[in-house]
């Protein structure tokens, strides 16, 4: 009787050793043509990891952390940045000053080279056009306006980029601005006067729907209404005030990884502008944050908007703190 | 009973189920106990409570008519409609709110329980039909000639009542571990949290990993608190009945109530498993944008070309971790029963359901990635290279899972005639031998069933592969991304070729369930 499931055990035990160990946070459906892309050009055989934002999982971040003793990842390529500099502040990230990375801007490479950002996304505001004109629209404020109750969503910011964004908010307008707004955003989701969704890609469902006016979500998932004709804009919020918040990809080599020549020569691949071109032109329409990277029309330039100007440092060092502050907000 | 045996059977879910779990309480300190509860987590506590409770009864509600409805009369399509019964039970709760989330003007609490209740009322539905089923023909033949169909009712109601109410409690327990639905369908009005939130959002704290096992101890206790008493009618008795004279009844005659009867547990079958299942085909085809058959058949051809591989990977170790669970349940349930001391261990096979999955799948990780595994001593057990393989994936499924076929199977064999086992060890026939060629004929399609158990929450499993290396392969992965990246069509066709492979082997249990009383008969 035992003789079955032991052989079922044995055939799915064993799986041959990669050459590379890529987690990777970007979403798999864009991830993974890239990735196999690369294995192609290199004859690399990698193995890839990927995470799920739209579940209440704790993800990829939490595996590395608990496999912090013995690495079993090479690279971890992240959509976001602010857990990748989590990531380098516990120790765990690796110094790599790759030779394709010498174009990227200051702001988005670490300077002690342990990570470097790449295709970015947007902070925006989606917008309804049946439901709302989007020039009435400016910025962050305008999801506690009267005018809107009811007919507004964010995501409740205890993971991804809506964390990294209220985060990121302390640094920019203060700690009681940020405070203030935060707190406000919580009493109006108790009362239903701004929805608090499960995730950026539900607020974007919700507003091409037509059940919200607008809310916050990022570039990525307002291209996909784009793409598919519904009647949405996109609004970059605060210009001439704090600016929009940009969060780019972000790629770096784990300390003690056990393939560290093949972790760099992924990394200088990623970081390559073909790579980040390829983002631009994918359905995710990732922002290059290099100027001279091709990209199609409705993806916007950095230089085509007011950027928030923040430390992406500073919001990777006080995340785990916030995430606390707001999971006493927000979760009750 | 070979002790051997046992122990070995033991000493595997102890490997299995319960060192990720001593792993992770290792991180507990004093201090991390002492902050758990405080006055917002208590309110979410009460959140969480009400929300169990409100889906519990909800779901006896609805469960305990349809189970009697379908096992125990002459309702029309009753061979049909209680196979059908199964399916909301194994569907994602959340495809059943993606579903209903656009059907109903109803969000927040109201919807959740709802949903949940929809979800697990096939929980009581089947506890009560069983009972009912073991009811003998002669108790419900005295009952109707002394007062009729209404007397056989009453006679039989104080027997089914506690499997029901196991059945609601198992409900709970379902209800209260769920944070996605809750979440899900109260993005829109006012939020509805709950305790397992809190869980959640507390392993994204650094340098809080006591607190974050602590968070979980609340959750933990409750789902306990509800499941032992249920173990503890099973062990009462109340859940067996049968012993070797058994004589099935005849079905009772509804009279002009059948087609009233008929149509309200197909209305609850229309609205728990077939509406879900025909919003998504809808969607599959184009949704609102037009649908078409020619849409249908791209979206399917789209997700088994995106996924085929995924759906194949879980396939194969929800079917492996059901294949190694089933024979290990089969012992232990046994064992269980029979044992001077089986119902030591009983809480011991529970805990690793008990635990939330985030726990179980960080403990496993934990544990099978130790650098101990690394040591020259040690190195060659192969352990590093089975951290990365589908073995640890299908290890941590059965010991996550051990618990549902070992208690179906102490279940049917406190049904099983001891008086056959005496005999045969009176032939000479050994521990071994007994349970092979005696006991485990008898009680195959509970085995069957044990095996669907496994098979189909291994295949719903989310949590816990996203952390365990091979798992990340899985199917729920590719599902859940493209829920993220509001991929409708593709979602749709994914989610209805899930259900369609995890409903098949449910559908096959339900019928062979029937079958059941025959074979111990």
């Amino acid at each position: 009787m035992l003789r079955t499931p032991l052989l079922a055990l044995l055939c799915t035990a064993c799986t041959p050793e990669p050459d590379l160990v890529v987690y990777c946070a970007l979403d798999q459906v864009f991830a993974e043509p890239l990735l196999a892309r690369f294995e192609k050009e290199t004859g690399l055989d990698v193995q890839m990891h990927f995470d799920t934002e739209a579940s209440k999982t704790v993800g990829l971040v939490r595996r590395l952390i608990e496999e912090k003793d013995q690495p079993r990842c090479d690279v971890f390529w992240n959509n976001e940045i602010a857990q990748t500099v989590r990531l380098a502040e516990l120790g765990m990230l690796a110094t790599y000053d790759s030779p394709s990375a010498a174009d990227i801007p200051p702001l988005f490479r670490d300077p002690q080279g342990r990570w470097t950002g790449f295709g970015a996304r947007a902070r925006i505001l989606i917008v309804n056009t049946d439901l709302a004109d989007p020039a009435e629209i400016e910025g962050m404020w305008d999801l506690l306006d009267p005018r809107w109750k009811g007919q507004v969503g964010i995501a409740r910011p205890l993971t991804g980029t809506t964390l990294t964004h209220a985060t990121a908010l302390y640094s920019v307008v203060g700690e009681e601005k940020a405070g203030e707004y935060l707190s406000r955003i919580q009493a109006a989701g108790a009362q239903g006067d701004v929805n608090i969704c499960s995730s950026n890609g539900q607020v974007m469902t919700l507003v091409s729907s037509g059940e919200l006016a607008f809310g916050w979500t990022d570039t990525d998932d307002f291209n996909v209404a784009r793409a598919k004709g519904r009647p949405v804009a996109a609004v970059y919020p605060d210009q001439g005030g704090i600016g929009t918040l940009v969060i780019p990809n972000t790629v770096a080599i784990l300390k003690g990884a056990p393939h560290p020549d093949a972790a760099r020569r992924l990394v200088d691949w990623a970081l390559s502008k073909e790579v980040e071109s390829a983002m631009a032109h994918s359905d995710s329409a990732q922002i290059p944050v290099r100027p001279d990277v091709s990209r199609p029309a409705h993806v916007r330039s950095l230089d085509g908007f007011e950027v928030m100007q923040v430390s992406y440092v500073a919001i990777g060092k006080q995340i785990a703190k916030r995430t606390e502050e707001f999971k006493e907000l927000f979760v009750r | 009973m070979s002790r051997p045996l046992v122990a070995l059977c033991l000493l595997a879910a102890g490997i299995a189920g319960l060192a990720p779990l001593a792993v992770m309480a290792a991180r507990v300190s004093p201090a991390d106990l002492a902050t758990v509860l405080d006055a917002r987590t208590l309110d979410l506590l009460g959140r969480t409570l009400a929300l169990g409770a409100g889906a519990a009864v909800l779901a006896f509600a609805a469960g305990v008519p349809f189970g009697f409805l379908t096992a125990r009369t002459n309702v029309p399509g009753a061979g049909l409609l209680r196979p059908l019964g199964v399916v909301p039970l194994l569907l994602p709760p959340l495809v059943l709110a993606m579903s209903w989330i656009v059907l109903v003007d109803l969000r927040g609490a109201a919807l959740a329980i709802l949903i949940l209740a929809a979800g697990t009322f096939p929980l009581v539905a089947v506890f009560t039909a069983a009972a009912w089923e073991r009811i003998d023909a002669r108790r419900e033949e005295a009952a109707l000639l002394v007062g009729g169909s209404w007397a056989a009712v009453r006679m039989g109601f104080p027997l089914v009542l506690p499997p029901a109410l196991c059945g609601a409690s198992l409900a709970f327990v379902f209800a209260i571990n769920d944070f996605a639905v809750p979440d899900y369908v109260s993005s829109l009005g006012p939020k509805f949290n709950v305790y397992a939130d809190e869980v959640f959002a507390t392993w994204q704290i650094d340098h809080a990993d006591g607190k974050a096992v602590a968070t979980a101890l609340p959750l933990v206790a409750l789902t306990l608190a509800f499941l032992l008493p249920a173990l503890a009618l099973r062990r009462s008795g109340s859940l067996a009945t049968v012993d070797g004279d058994f004589r099935r009844p005849a079905p009772l005659d509804l009279g002009r109530w059948r087609w009233p009867a008929a149509f309200a547990c197909a209305a609850l079958v229309t609205l728990a498993a077939l509406v879900p299942v025909g919003r998504m085909l809808w969607e599959a085809g184009g949704g609102a944008q037009g649908w078409s058959v020619a849409g249908l058949r791209g979206a399917f051809a789209r997700a088994i070309e995106l996924c085929g591989d995924n759906l194949a990977a879980s396939l194969g170790y929800a079917t492996s971790a059901a294949t190694v669970a089933v024979p290990l349940a089969f012992v232990l349930g046994h064992a269980l029963e029979r044992a001077r001391r089986g119902r030591l261990f009983e809480w011991a096979l529970v805990l690793p359901v008990a635990v939330p999955g985030i726990l179980f799948g960080i403990g496993t990780i934990v544990l099978w990635n130790h650098p101990l595994w690394n040591a020259p001593a040690l190195r060659g057990l192969g352990v590093a290279s089975f951290y990365t393989g589908g073995g640890l994936v299908v290890l941590m499924w059965t010991g996550r899972f051990l618990a549902f076929p070992a208690l179906v199977a102490s279940g049917a064999v406190a049904s099983f005639d001891r008086r056959l086992e005496e005999a045969a060890e009176l032939a000479g026939a050994g521990p071994i031998r007994r349970l092979v060629a005696i006991v485990a004929p008898g009680l195959w399609p509970s085995l069957a069933g044990g095996w669907t158990l496994v098979f189909v929450l291994a295949m719903r499993e989310l949590d816990a592969a996203i952390l365990v290396p091979a798992a990340n392969e899985t199917v729920m992965i590719r599902l859940f991304n493209g829920v993220h990246f509001g991929r409708d069509d593709f979602v749709a066709a994914l989610a209805l070729l899930i259900v369609f492979v995890i409903v098949t082997p449910g559908l096959l249990w339900s019928l062979f369930a029937r079958r059941r009383m025959q074979v111990v008969a």
